[in-house]
């Protein structure tokens, strides 16, 4: 090793490092997805989300953490796909905004005498959608530093087998 | 250049047992000590003591000229290897060799090359991204091994190493241990209950007892010149042939045989004329033809040699001869002794002027 520079061995070390920079990221972003649902389900506002989507969003939550779970793994041993799975997943936590928030902040409240309010206050909407967003940069974040850690390694590979064959 | 110095260590344990009297060894740089004796004997404790991970009850340890009696193990600057491995099953072999530098804050290119270093000398290069669990039992010493050289530590403390290996691979392991030991010109203490490994592996050995040291030497010193009973029944396999043995006239004599003594034997035993003495025989000093009759019992041949085990009247004997034998139950063989020992049967030292 001593022949080659620390660009080299930083390659090297790729070799036998896991990638828990963007396993870590994937996590702490289904703990800020956590926040974003806790919030939502401990809403109590007239029964106004006791309806059908909120069975889809329970889903799709399961759906989100199995995914980003399993994705957390991937990137930690350098798959492509899961790296490109973490920006899918980034970018459809966006997207959620755009459902259940942004619907709730529009929308006016059920309950008797509070007609004036929304069902869900400014504050929630700040907050909730807050955690969506930090939720999907840490995804998105994850996503292209696998891409970019498990291109570097698979060209370093390939470059050692090529050594190899030359002997 | 690490140097050791065992001060009249001594370990007092809460309960008042006292594991290890007044040890005192200096050990030089690049010098492999090997604490042998039997279970219970305080050698585990001595290592454990400069280790840091057991209290000095009394006395001084010194590395380097420093006084590090009451320095916490992390700031001794010792790596030690123990015999159940102590490898982190959740992490590869690369991040447990990495581990404890990692701790210490070190450069990760400079720890990536200090791993692959040391893999290499281990020939654990291909095995860096596997897990403990995906190891043989020689593997994974040599992880454990390669977790202490990465560390660069002044002194190298192995306890018991190559008790869990099967004899194949403590062979092989114990050449390697030696080949590292010359590689790295290290300093290293090993405690062992294997007399082979205390044997092949030392420049010296110490051999304790009850938690006393019984004698420090190199291993030639400990086999050809025992300091004591207990030295010449631990040292040797076979162990000694102890007869009591009455000096008289240029001979050695008991009720079941008698072999005469040579000048220096009698010189040796000038004060001893008309007493009882313990005598030593190793089995491979026991040669064929003499006056003495051994009633075989059992022959077990060993390939180069043959163990003959017997009686000479009421007393036992193990010989061990050159050749294949082939002597069956009953038989009987006339030997003669050659190299003796003699020991004071009150004092139990060797009898030496």
């Amino acid at each position: 090793m001593s022949q080659y520079n620390a660009a080299d061995i930083k390659k090297d070390r790729l070799r036998f490092t896991k990638n828990k920079q963007s396993s870590g990221l994937i996590l702490l972003s289904i703990a800020a997805n956590a926040l974003y649902f806790v919030s939502i389900y401990s809403s109590d506002v007239g029964g106004y989300y006791y309806r059908f989507f909120i069975v889809l969003s329970i889903v799709y939550n399961l759906i989100f953490m199995l995914t980003a779970f399993l994705a957390s793994e991937g990137v930690k041993n350098y798959k492509l796909s899961y790296a490109y799975t973490a920006i899918v997943l980034g970018a459809l936590q966006v997207a959620r905004i755009f459902f259940i928030p942004m619907r709730a902040h529009r929308e006016p409240n059920p309950v008797v005498g509070a007609e004036t309010l929304t069902v869900m206050s400014g504050g929630q909407f700040r907050y909730v959608t807050a955690c969506l967003l930090i939720s999907a940069a840490l995804l998105i974040c994850a996503g292209v530093i696998g891409i970019r850690k498990s291109t570097v390694l698979s060209k370093y590979q390939a470059e050692l087998r090529q050594m190899n064959r030359e002997g | 250049m690490s140097d050791l110095k065992l001060r009249h260590l001594e370990k007092i344990y809460d309960n008042n047992v006292q594991a290890v009297y007044d040890f005192n060894l200096d050990i030089r740089h690049g010098e492999l000590i090997v604490l042998v004796g039997p279970s219970g004997c305080g050698k585990s404790t001595t290592l454990r003591m400069v280790a840091g991970l057991e209290d000095i009850s009394a006395g001084n340890l010194i590395i380097d000229g420093r006084d590090v009696t009451q320095m916490p193990p992390k700031d001794r600057d010792i790596a030690m290897v123990f015999q159940n491995y102590a490898l982190y099953g959740h992490m590869t072999v690369y991040e447990n060799m990495a581990f404890s530098l990692m701790l210490r804050k070190e450069d990760q290119n400079e720890i990536h090359r200090k791993v692959l270093a040391a893999a290499e000398i281990l020939d654990l290069t291909e095995q860096l991204n596997k897990k403990p669990s995906q190891l043989s039992g020689g593997q994974r010493q040599r992880v454990a091994m390669g977790r202490a050289i990465v560390r660069t530590p002044k002194v190298f403390l192995f306890d018991e190493p190559l008790s869990n290996l099967d004899a194949k691979l403590r062979s092989s392991t114990r050449r390697e241990i030696l080949m590292l030991h010359k590689r790295l010109d290290a300093t290293m203490i090993y405690v062992t209950h294997d007399q082979t490994e205390a044997l092949t592996l030392a420049d010296r050995i110490v051999c304790m007892s009850m938690g006393h040291v019984q004698q420090i030497g190199t291993p030639i010193e400990l086999y050809d010149s025992p300091a004591n009973l207990f030295v010449a029944g631990f040292i040797g396999l076979p162990p000694m042939n102890l007869y009591d043995v009455l000096i008289k006239d240029g001979t050695a004599s008991c009720d079941d045989f008698m072999t005469p003594l040579t000048a220096e034997d009698c010189w040796q035993l000038m004060q001893y004329e008309g007493k009882v003495v313990t005598m030593g025989v190793r089995p491979e000093n026991v040669v064929p033809g003499g006056t003495i009759t051994v009633n075989v019992m059992q022959n077990e041949n060993l390939g180069q040699n043959t163990l003959v085990s017997g009686t000479v009247g009421r007393q036992k004997i193990t010989c061990k001869f050159r050749d294949w034998c082939t002597y069956q139950t009953g038989d009987q063989v006339r030997v003669s002794f050659q190299k003796k020992h003699f020991f004071d049967k009150q004092t139990t030292k060797a009898i030496r002027r």
